[in-house]
């Protein structure tokens, strides 16, 4: 769990790691995008403003220029109205006084500083002193008779603000007309009275470019001149003459005026770019307080993955501290769940007792403390006969047994740590004893736990137990080497009997050793082909022949030589290791009786683990198979002990044999459970009477009626009877008289090896031999 | 702009009695056929011309003095030369009586008569003998809106034309002769213009377009 947890934290992190400057660059980009909005529409928004009250001031100048203008021309009408009205000037005129007049327009020229002074009669005749430069009468002959009075003419000097009077004597007999040109000098001064800075022009409209003379008229726009930006305004002048179009032209750069705003927009953009800088910072920083906690849980739950115990410290209210809080408790129940599946892995569910592995931990944390002086004692205890408890009572009664006893233990040994192993096995393990103490005292009374008297559905019952004691430092120093010790000596005590205690002793580590070597020693015959099998000859009384052998397993071991049966057949029946050994003797019996005469079989030996072990009539059949060898002339010798696993299934294999043809005799019939019933449920064909049975017929009387109880029994249920251990006459004849069948023993022959079998068929064995002379 | 109310006031009391006279003459005429000539002055739009000085010369001049039947003054009253247009015969002489409370001066810078009389009081009378023909415009000094205009003629045959524009010169004798019209607003030079005419005897009409300013 913690490493499917440990990248994924990583990953968390690393997504977290960039959160903060995520949610910083998404604010600051917002922020600045609706800035830079902001700022491009205030800049754009400025320059309009610029460019438009540039070009408002433009046109309230040109209307202030014609102000001006006409004011100026009144003022000069009003001048020469004073002229016009003098009667001299008047009788002047109307009498075509030409020095009169002269000399009177230039004394108005002087007094009124204007350049240009003329007299234009009604009759179209022009009275100056100077009659030249002046605009021809006719184009300004319609104008006047309109009754214009000022506006702009076109003079030698150029354009010219005009004036004119009317000279009435009464009737209008002409104008007074005077003029003032307008040039630069004039210009400039009327820029002068401009709020903006500005360049006016009077001009003729005829001598403008294109662009100018097409502009419209009286509004201001914008024109694009050397790479320089220009606002123009164009008005028309109230012109005292035809054929002419004079306009007035002002200019002004909007560079200039643009330039306040410029300075105004890098200060926007200033700010703006400040903003954005504050906003980063800001929205990191914020992004900083959620993000923070965040890194810390990753932290933390990176270190509780690690196996570190971590809590958070809850600073706030808010959702931060409570999740915090809610880490915290979490975590906790982590820990608690995971206290209790420890407990559970630690324990036995049964009885609450701690199981092996605790129990190992604690010896060994035990034996690391244990002083000099002390002693540790570790006792592995086995129920007696709790099987059969099971097996009659049933297992929620061996579960009730089993608790009782734990409970027992308990109370009695309050001091010890006592562990269920398993089954019907418990472990008792006491430290702290003193070197000097009783072990003995220490054994009786932890054997005493079990006398107890115990209550199961009611009924009143009794348990034993089995102990095997090992103490530390004297039985071994380390947990694994009391525990194996402990097992040997409850080995030993199970043996011995029941109900009975067995300290450790050096002795029992030796014979585990040479049961150890042993069995690696058979798995090598195993392997190397280590067997060889002998044959005992089966006499039959009735037929006076040998009818068949009986195949026995020899181990001849390369350093011990010979190995009797009894020490290694029960080795690999614990082991297991009596299957292939089982499946070898069958393969080997029946390949050696197929060179036999057809008449003669062969018994071979079927241990119960190997009759249990699935396979059993199949391997049979693939012996007769290879071999050849008629079924019929195999007999498989069971015991009664296989009846002991389930019946049903047993049969099943008794059966499934039977069809294959085999024969199957009861074997060592009358010792162990033996039962009638066994002989009932299935129809052996033969009984093998046990050779206890055949020794007793010589010490005891009742041997030769338990002899013929057991032929007579055979006999009516239709099953062959056979007698082993058959060593002198005496056993022979009780035997024949009583009604045995066959014979087996070293009164025809000891098992002999399989190039012998031959021999004795041919000569005979033994006591054959006599029967024959 | 030259044919103020005053002068249309002036036409009133000056033209009065010669459009009873002339109304007379009419009526002998259609029954005995003298010469008459019916003439009608309209502007440039066609509408009636008042005031108007219609003058026919004949190709013989006319022996013995020459008579108008009105007087031959003109006042100021109300500011107002009245007649505004007068029309005299060669040699005879205009009193301007004053009839005004407030002081009037009289001039004229004219061709056929140059003169100023200086300011003169209520009640008072100054004279100017007019001797030679042509059209003579009257100022004061002091009311520059006052205009006053006398017609020196050497015919007998002028007169002014009514609110309606016309004028009947009765008495002359047949044949070619010229017929001169002068308005003050005349846009010809010397504010007349002259056209030939053949007086045929009997009722004649004649129309005359004129341009004024």
């Amino acid at each position: 769990m913690t490493g499917a947890l440990g990248p994924l934290s990583r990953l968390v992190g690393l997504r977290f790691g960039t959160f903060s400057t995520r949610i910083a660059l998404l604010y600051a980009g917002l922020f600045a995008v609706v800035l830079g909005l902001v700022v491009s529409l205030a800049a754009g928004g400025l320059s309009r403003f610029g460019e438009a009250s540039a070009g408002r001031d433009l046109e309230a100048n040109a209307r202030v220029f014609d102000e001006i203008l006409a004011a100026r021309a009144r003022q000069m009408g009003d001048q020469a109205g004073v002229l016009a009205h003098d009667f001299g000037f008047r009788e002047a005129v109307a009498t075509a006084d030409a020095p009169t007049i002269a000399s009177a327009l230039a004394s108005l020229q002087e007094r009124v500083r204007s350049d240009m002074a003329f007299v234009l009669t009604l009759e179209g005749e022009v009275l100056a002193a100077d009659a030249n430069g002046f605009p021809s009468p006719e184009t300004l002959w319609a104008r006047l008779d309109e009754g214009g009075t000022h506006g702009i003419i076109a003079s030698h000097q150029g354009l010219a603000l005009a004036a004119a009077a009317p000279i009435k004597a009464p009737d209008l007999i002409g104008w007074l007309v005077i003029a003032q040109p307008l040039d630069r000098a004039e210009l400039d001064r009327l820029v002068e009275l401009a709020p903006i800075a500005l360049e006016a022009q009077v001009v003729e409209s005829s001598t403008q470019p294109e662009w100018l003379r097409g502009a419209a008229v009286n509004a201001a726009f914008e024109r694009e001149i050397e790479g320089e930006r220009f606002l123009y305004h164009v008005s028309d002048l109230a012109v005292l003459q035809d054929g002419i179009v004079p306009r007035l032209v002002l200019r002004h750069g909007l560079a200039e005026s643009l330039a306040a705003y410029a300075s105004l927009r890098w200060w926007l953009t200033m700010l703006a770019v400040g903003g954005i800088v504050l906003v980063l910072g800001l929205s990191w920083k914020v992004a900083r307080s959620v993000t923070e906690p965040l890194q810390q849980l990753d932290e933390a739950t990176r270190l509780i993955g690690a196996g570190r115990e971590v809590i958070l410290k809850v600073e706030t209210g808010d959702e931060i501290g409570r999740l915090a809080e809610s880490f915290n408790q979490m975590v906790a129940a982590i820990k608690e769940r995971e206290r209790q599946i420890i407990h559970v892995g630690l324990h036995d569910g049964l009885t609450g007792l701690p199981n092996r592995q605790l129990f190992t931990e604690q010896l060994a944390n035990v034996l690391t403390r244990r002083r000099d002086a002390e002693q540790v004692m570790v006792a592995y205890v086995d129920l007696d006969d709790f099987k059969m408890v099971n097996d009659t009572l049933g297992h929620p009664a061996g579960d009730a047994l089993l608790r009782m006893v734990a409970e027992h233990l308990k109370e009695d040994l309050p001091d010890a740590l006592i562990a269920r192993l398993g089954g019907d096995e418990f472990a008792v393990l006491i430290d702290g004893i003193d070197e000097k103490a009783s072990l003995g005292n220490l054994a009786d009374r932890l054997q005493a736990c079990f006398n107890r008297p115990l209550t199961i559905n009611g009924q009143a019952a009794s348990s034993s137990a089995s102990i095997g004691i090992a103490m530390a430092p004297g039985d071994g120093e380390d947990g694994i080497t009391l525990m194996k010790n402990a097992d040997l000596a409850l080995y030993r005590a199970k043996h011995e009997g029941k109900s009975t205690y067995h300290f450790f002793e050096p002795a029992l580590d030796e014979a585990a050793r040479q049961r150890r070597q042993l069995e690696l020693d058979l798995r090598t015959a195993i392997k190397n082909g280590g067997f060889e099998l002998n044959f005992q000859p089966l006499y039959s009384l009735a037929e006076k022949r040998l009818t068949g052998f009986e195949a026995l397993i020899r181990w001849n071991h390369p350093t011990r030589g010979q190995i009797n049966p009894v020490e290694f057949i029960p080795l690999a029946e614990e082991t297991g290791l009596i299957v292939p050994i089982g499946e070898w003797v069958l393969r080997e019996a029946c390949h050696q009786a197929s060179s036999w005469p057809a008449d003669v079989s062969v018994a071979v030996n079927v241990s119960p683990k190997q009759f249990a072990a699935t396979g059993i009539a199949s391997t049979v059949l693939s012996a007769l198979a290879a071999s050849r060898l008629a079924p019929h002339r195999l007999e498989l010798e069971i015991t009664e002990s296989i009846f002991i696993a389930d019946v049903e299934q047993t049969l099943a294999t008794l059966h499934s044999l039977r069809n294959l043809g085999v024969k199957i005799a009861l074997d060592d019939f009358g010792t162990g459970y033996s039962s009638l019933s066994y002989l009932r449920s299935f129809p052996f064909d033969k009984v093998k009477i046990d050779k206890s049975f055949v020794e007793d017929l010589g010490t005891s009387d009742n041997g030769h009626a338990v002899i013929r109880a057991i032929t007579t029994l055979a006999a009516a249920l239709g099953m062959e009877t056979l007698a082993e251990g058959v060593e002198d006459i005496a056993q022979y004849e009780v035997l024949e008289r009583e009604g045995c069948q066959n014979i087996q023993g070293y009164l025809f022959s000891r098992p002999v090896e399989a190039d012998a079998v031959a021999g004795l068929l041919r000569h005979g064995a033994g006591y054959q031999r006599q029967l024959r002379a | 702009m030259y044919r103020s109310p005053f002068s249309a006031l002036a036409a009133i009391l000056a033209a009065a009695p010669f459009a009873w006279a002339t109304g007379g003459v009419d009526a002998i005429a259609a029954a005995a056929t003298p010469p008459a000539l019916r003439v009608q002055v309209v502007d440039g739009a066609g509408l009636p011309v008042r005031d108007a000085v219609v003058e026919l010369h004949a190709t013989s001049p006319s022996a013995g003095p020459i008579r108008f039947p009105w007087k031959m003054g003109m006042a100021q009253k109300n500011q107002q030369f009245t007649p505004g247009t007068l029309i005299v015969a060669r040699g005879s002489t205009v009193a301007f009586p004053n009839l005004d409370t407030v002081r009037h001066s009289i001039y004229s810078f004219s061709k056929p008569a140059r003169f100023s009389i200086e300011l003169y009081g209520r009640d008072q009378t100054r004279t100017h003998t007019f001797t030679m023909a042509g059209s003579v415009k009257l100022g004061c000094n002091i009311h520059d809106q006052m205009r006053g205009y006398i017609r020196v003629t050497d015919t007998p045959f002028a007169g002014k034309t009514d609110h309606n524009g016309y004028i009947t010169l009765t008495g002359m004798a047949g044949g070619a002769a010229r017929l001169t019209v002068w308005h003050p607003g005349l846009r010809t030079p010397g504010n007349e213009s002259v056209s030939a005419i053949t007086i045929t005897g009997g009722q004649q009409s004649h129309k005359l377009r004129v341009a004024l300013r």
